[in-house]
């Protein structure tokens, strides 16, 4: 072979997106991109931007405190199996971080109670937990209660 | 999310001119058709479209196979080359396609492409699924046993981003309420009204599955209540007879897994009456996919994919006789009916409540009872949804024929978390 002809691994080195974005958790790190066009805010990262449609984003951070809009009780349906595993209390809602991008998430610490509390207060603060589930940790949320 | 999708013409208008489906059916329990495999169902459907069309197997040039998870449900993973040979069709092309739920639907807008494009005149698309069972073992395709939801429950986590949505979770968890939870607080509505109105849905859906013999629960909710002792068929609804599966969803508005296939015949538009004096024309087909962690997301890609084939086709809602839903969680039907405007925006719950969705109404929905009461063979039910329409567009589904014989139905596809169609048929005759 000839040394001087380039290695596949030269040729293509590409960013490993998600494995920096879970290794980014464990760290407590929230990883995202942001678009260079229109500076949206790609969560969880992905090589292109959502928002417009361009090719090209970089890498960001996000602080993970944001606002819980909605929210639903699991039922036998669609309960979450590895969380009732753990016994954890917990309901799944819509989640806006601060920083503006939206998504379905976890949230935990929330009993039937505590929904019926906080369901006429929406959008309430949350602010993010950083999981461990063993072999991987996860972004869940909790109400952040001491801010107001 | 970019919404600049701006449909073209096809380079030919498809119509469907043949229709055949099994019946949706337990094959575990029901010894009649326990035994049955795949190949055998997806041919009796094929063979029944064939004979719909007047044509033999030797005329059709192409088939698509659509099924949502033959790999459990199978232990397949080409079920196209596996089931060729049940209808004739050995050594022609075909393809295999797997969108969950959606799978029927997007058999339709395949098969639509094939012809559009000129490279095929007499197409065969179809669908079939076996829901109830898996394979028993390293075993021949007749021999199977009970779906168990040690296998299901997990499996079913695989229609959900596999990087991100599925292991952040809330996604998933998402999936059935999220969108009447959010109606419901955008409407004002109590628990209580949800309640009653998804409860009169599934009631009226029921009313049309009692006169539809291919349908797997025919038995009326008030033959149900009466049976259980209740003389008050709503209060049987809210009984323990009927218990909640999630926060709003009971078990009458969670859909039946069920056995089945269902296949249709498409052809240019242009010789369709040489195969059929009813041809139904497939206007145009509007698509959006969006995955499980976009908050709102049936909403929203049921608003795009119905944005795309009313500017395509010019129609709107008004012009819309009859609508099929995917509504294997019971709360699609009537929101999706609202979103894409068939019923008035925040009111159509009211809609359902005065029974005008039913069949014998005049806004018909899901009139061969829809997932709840139809059943669901996951991949075949988009597809038996097609076979109804036609059904119903043609004026031959007899007892339960809506009022005014439909010349336009829109069918909106959901499903694997989550693809959406939205597609417009005409009657042409």
């Amino acid at each position: 072979m000839d040394q001087n002809r380039i290695s596949t691994e030269e040729f293509w080195n590409p960013e490993h997106v998600v494995e920096k974005f879970w290794n980014g958790l464990k760290d407590g790190v929230i990883y995202a991109k942001k678009c260079k066009e229109c500076g949206a805010i790609e969560f969880p990262p992905h090589h292109a931007c959502n928002e417009c449609g361009y090719h090209d984003t970089e890498w960001t951070t996000l602080k993970g405190t944001g606002m819980l809009k909605s929210f639903v009780f699991t039922g036998l349906l669609n309960a979450r199996l590895e969380l009732e595993d753990m016994g954890l209390k917990y309901v799944c809602g819509e989640v806006q971080f601060d920083e503006g991008p939206e998504m379905n998430a976890v949230i935990l610490g929330i009993n039937k109670k505590k929904g019926r509390e906080i369901m006429d207060k929406l959008p309430v603060k949350v602010r993010p937990v950083f999981f461990d589930m063993g072999r991987y940790t996860t972004l869940f949320f909790e109400l952040d209660e001491d801010e107001k | 999310m970019v919404h600049n999708v701006k449909l073209g013409q096809n380079m030919r208008s498809v119509s469907i001119v043949g229709v055949g489906a099994t019946p949706f059916f337990n094959g575990i329990t029901n010894k009649q058709y326990h035994g049955l495999t795949n190949g055998e169902l997806f041919g009796y459907a094929a063979l029944d479209a064939m004979k719909d069309a007047h044509v033999e197997p030797r005329d059709v040039q192409y088939f698509f196979h659509g099924s949502a998870n033959p790999h459990v449900l199978n232990g397949c993973i080409t079920p196209n080359l596996q089931v060729a040979d049940w209808f004739g069709m050995r050594g022609k092309g075909s393809l295999s396609h797997s969108e969950g739920c959606c799978t029927g639907y997007i058999a339709l807008e395949e098969a639509v492409m094939a012809v559009a494009s000129g490279a095929y005149d007499i197409v065969l698309t179809g669908c079939g699924d076996q829901g109830t069972g898996m394979p028993d073992g390293n075993t021949p395709d007749h021999m199977r046993t009970a779906l168990t939801t040690e296998v299901l429950f997990p499996d079913l986590d695989s229609i959900f981003d596999r990087a991100y949505g599925r292991y952040l979770g809330g996604g998933p968890g998402m999936n059935h309420d999220d969108w009447i939870n959010f109606y419901a607080r955008e409407n004002g509505l109590t628990a209580e009204q949800v309640d009653d109105v998804l409860n009169h849905q599934a009631y009226h859906f029921r009313r049309a599955a009692e006169l539809c013999p291919r349908a797997i629960r025919r038995t009326p909710f008030d033959q149900m209540a009466k049976d259980a002792g209740y003389d008050d068929v709503w209060e049987f609804m809210k009984s323990p007879h009927n218990p909640k599966m999630t926060q709003y969803l009971r078990t009458s508005s969670d859909s039946c897994v069920a056995d089945g296939a269902a296949c249709c015949i498409v052809v240019p538009t242009e010789i369709a009456h040489k195969y059929t004096d009813k041809p139904i024309e497939v206007l145009a087909t509007g698509a959006s996919v969006l995955d499980a962690i976009v908050p709102h997301l049936e909403k929203k890609a049921t608003a795009e994919a119905a944005r795309q084939v009313f500017e395509a086709t010019g129609l709107t809602a008004d012009d819309m006789d009859l609508l099929f839903v995917n509504d294997f969680i019971g709360s699609s039907a009537f929101l999706a009916a609202e979103e894409i405007g068939y019923l008035p925006k925040g009111e159509g719950w009211k809609s359902v409540l005065e029974g005008r969705i039913a069949f014998d109404g005049d806004k018909p929905m899901n009139t061969n009872g829809g997932r709840t009461s139809y059943g669901h063979a996951f991949g075949a039910s988009g597809m038996a949804d097609i076979f109804e329409a036609v059904t119903q567009m043609r004026g031959e589904a007899g007892e339960r024929q809506i009022k005014k014989m439909p010349k336009h139905t829109f069918l909106r596809g959901f499903g694997g978390a989550q693809n959406v169609r939205a597609t417009i048929l005409r009657a042409n005759f």
